[in-house]
């Protein structure tokens, strides 16, 4: 590709993105709103679609405001590495034949390396604010991420098995016969849950628990740096649901429309999903979330690998 | 590929010279995570794309994560800093950096001298599917063995931090 | 497209284990000698993909990761041991682990 054509890329890639992750807080408020009997936000433009704006406008004019106690340059950097990481991420993302940042051969591998290292900018935000409650919750943060990072890896395995390649856009066109959904429904179930622990969200949000922990690891945050954790979650939610779509719903494939729309459709399918789970679910204890992991993701993962590999080597 | 190579070698020199200078555990662990993501784009450049990935997979976001826990429940703090900084007196950098130097030279020595044997040959990519062959064909013992290396460090690990019983010993005495 | 000379990527990989050993020799509080010995090696996994490059084999890959193994048991082992001490003695100091006794 040529390097304009990859800086108009970067470029639409960020805005879109940026501007799902608005419009995904709007969705997201009136949608809980609608299934617990609310109104939600309503009042800012038409069916209040201008929320997000407003919002942005006031957290921008508060004040950035650095705890005395705090490590002054972690306590910077953390949200950053929030945010940064998971928008460097969507470069490997392909939302149709060709239209990948990088389209790297170890694609799948540089995802899960980018999210691996997010546990940093949880971590950190906790550590540096030199608070119990958000030491407590990074403490959290860090130990469920690390632990089903692991289950991620697993899941994709299979995805791996039978498209036998780590690039995304080789993974997308070995579903053209049959979406990975069905021979791995397994893995996407373990994938699901691993995504959810891993972006922090209902029902996963134990570091950020407000009834225990007041808000966990960015207690201490406000105004910009808050906004940066607040929109890093949104932006997280649109990156797992657009991968949940390459790698098992088929990514760009899909008849009549062009590639780049059944992208973004599916995509907005898997994020309203997990805007109906949040509504659905309670949150679990710690030790609950620990142990799903390890006793159910764990050994569901490696027998869902183990039978793919030998009915793949059956097969063969 | 070269200039990707050279800057991160820079990049992980740098930040590796500050890991082992630094006062806060916490800082001097940041650097090194840099360090080691350095190093990952050294061996993207070398043609070991694999490598880098896990690099970055296991080494910076697993096995660092266990040095934030460490830092995290010691909690060291700013009384920590007052302690490194009593400890890391200049002075004492004198014996250790002209070991280490003298090593170093020797080192670079040794690499000079042998460049004829070495040069020539640039790298190509070795991907992931040799890789694996290699790893599970001629290796297999060896990929065994390391599975139980690190078997024996989980049990290790899970019994040295069981406080219940250990606290049981102190009682005792 | 490839063309970095296999001894640059062995200096510096003498670089970074010379520095890894300056701490390991330098510094007194355990946490920094454990990061120290990951440095150097790390270090030594820089050599092995180097030399794997340098004949385009998966040898030097495969080597790397026995050595990721060795890391994440030393390490696993190495603070918990650290932090058993710490609690303990109050202290992170290497001198005072020197009576390995019980």
């Amino acid at each position: 590709m040529s390097p304009a054509g990859t800086i108009v890329l970067i470029l639409g890639t960020l805005i879109g993105v940026l501007s799902a992750a608005a419009l995904l807080i709007w969705v997201e408020r009136r949608g809980l709103a609608l299934l617990q009997d609310r109104l939600g936000p309503n009042r800012v433009g038409p069916l209040g679609l201008v929320q997000p704006l407003a919002d942005m406008v006031k957290i921008m004019l508060k004040e950035d405001w650095i705890p005395p106690q705090a490590d002054r340059a972690v306590f910077v950097l953390a949200p950053m590495l929030v945010l940064g990481g998971t928008l460097a991420t969507f470069a490997v993302v392909a939302a149709g034949p060709g239209l990948a940042i990088a389209d790297l051969n170890v694609g799948l591998l540089a995802f899960l390396a980018l999210s691996s290292l997010g546990v940093y900018g949880v971590a950190l935000a906790g550590w540096s604010s030199n608070n119990k409650y958000s030491l407590l919750g990074s403490l959290r943060a860090a130990s469920q991420m690390v632990s089903y990072e692991v289950f991620m890896g697993l899941a994709l395995g299979g995805v791996v098995l039978m498209a036998g390649s780590f690039n995304l856009t080789e993974i997308v066109e070995a579903q053209r016969w049959v979406w990975f959904c069905v021979p791995q429904a397994a893995g996407l179930a373990i994938f699901l849950v691993a995504a959810l622990a891993e972006t922090r969200r209902l029902p996963f949000d134990l570091p950020e628990a407000e009834n225990e922990l007041v808000a966990g690891y960015h207690s201490e945050y406000s105004g910009m740096k808050f906004a940066m954790f607040f929109v890093g979650e949104y932006v997280g939610i649109t990156l797992i649901a657009a991968l949940v779509t390459t790698f098992y719903l088929g990514g760009w494939l899909g008849p009549w429309l062009p590639p780049v729309a059944w992208f973004v459709a599916k995509t907005a399918v898997v994020v309203c999903g997990f805007i109906v789970l949040r509504a659905a679910l309670p949150r679990p204890r710690f030790d609950q979330v620990t142990a799903l992991g390890w006793r159910v993701c764990l050994p569901l993962a490696i027998v869902n690998l183990l039978v793919t590999g030998g009915v793949l080597l059956a097969l063969e | 590929m070269q200039g990707l190579f050279y800057v991160s070698a820079a990049v992980a020199v740098l930040a590796t010279a500050l890991v082992v200078t630094r006062r806060n555990a916490a800082h001097a662990l940041l650097y090194l995570v840099l360090s080691l993501a350095a190093v990952a784009g050294m061996f993207y450049a070398l043609g070991a794309p694999l490598a880098a990935a896990l690099e970055v997979i296991v080494y910076a976001g697993a096995i660092m994560v266990l040095f934030v826990f460490a830092v995290m429940v010691l909690a060291l703090g700013r009384e920590g800093e007052r302690q490194e900084s009593q400890w890391l007196r200049p002075r004492m950098w004198l014996g250790p950096a002209a070991l280490a130097a003298v090593l170093l030279g020797e080192l670079i020595y040794v690499l000079a001298s042998g460049a004829a044997a070495v040069a020539g040959g640039t790298p190509v990519v070795v991907g992931p599917q040799e890789v694996g062959a290699a790893l599970f064909g001629p290796y297999a013992l060896g990929a065994e063995l390391s599975s139980m290396l690190l078997l024996a460090g989980m049990v290790a690990a899970y019994h040295l931090a069981r406080r219940k019983q250990m606290d049981e010993k102190e009682g005792e005495r | 497209m490839n063309s970095v000379s296999p001894e640059s990527g062995l200096v510096v990989a003498a670089v970074l284990f010379a520095l890894g050993l300056g701490g390991v020799l330098a510094r007194r509080n355990m946490l920094f000698v454990l990061m120290s010995i990951e440095i150097m090696l790390n270090a030594a996994a820089l050599a092995m993909i180097t030399a794997g490059a340098r004949h385009h084999a998966a040898d030097g890959q495969v080597m790397f990761m026995f050595i990721l193994a060795t890391a994440a048991a030393e390490v696993a082992v190495g603070l918990a041991i650290v932090l058993l001490i710490y609690r303990r003695r109050r202290t992170l100091d290497v001198d005072e682990a020197r009576e390995m006794r019980g």
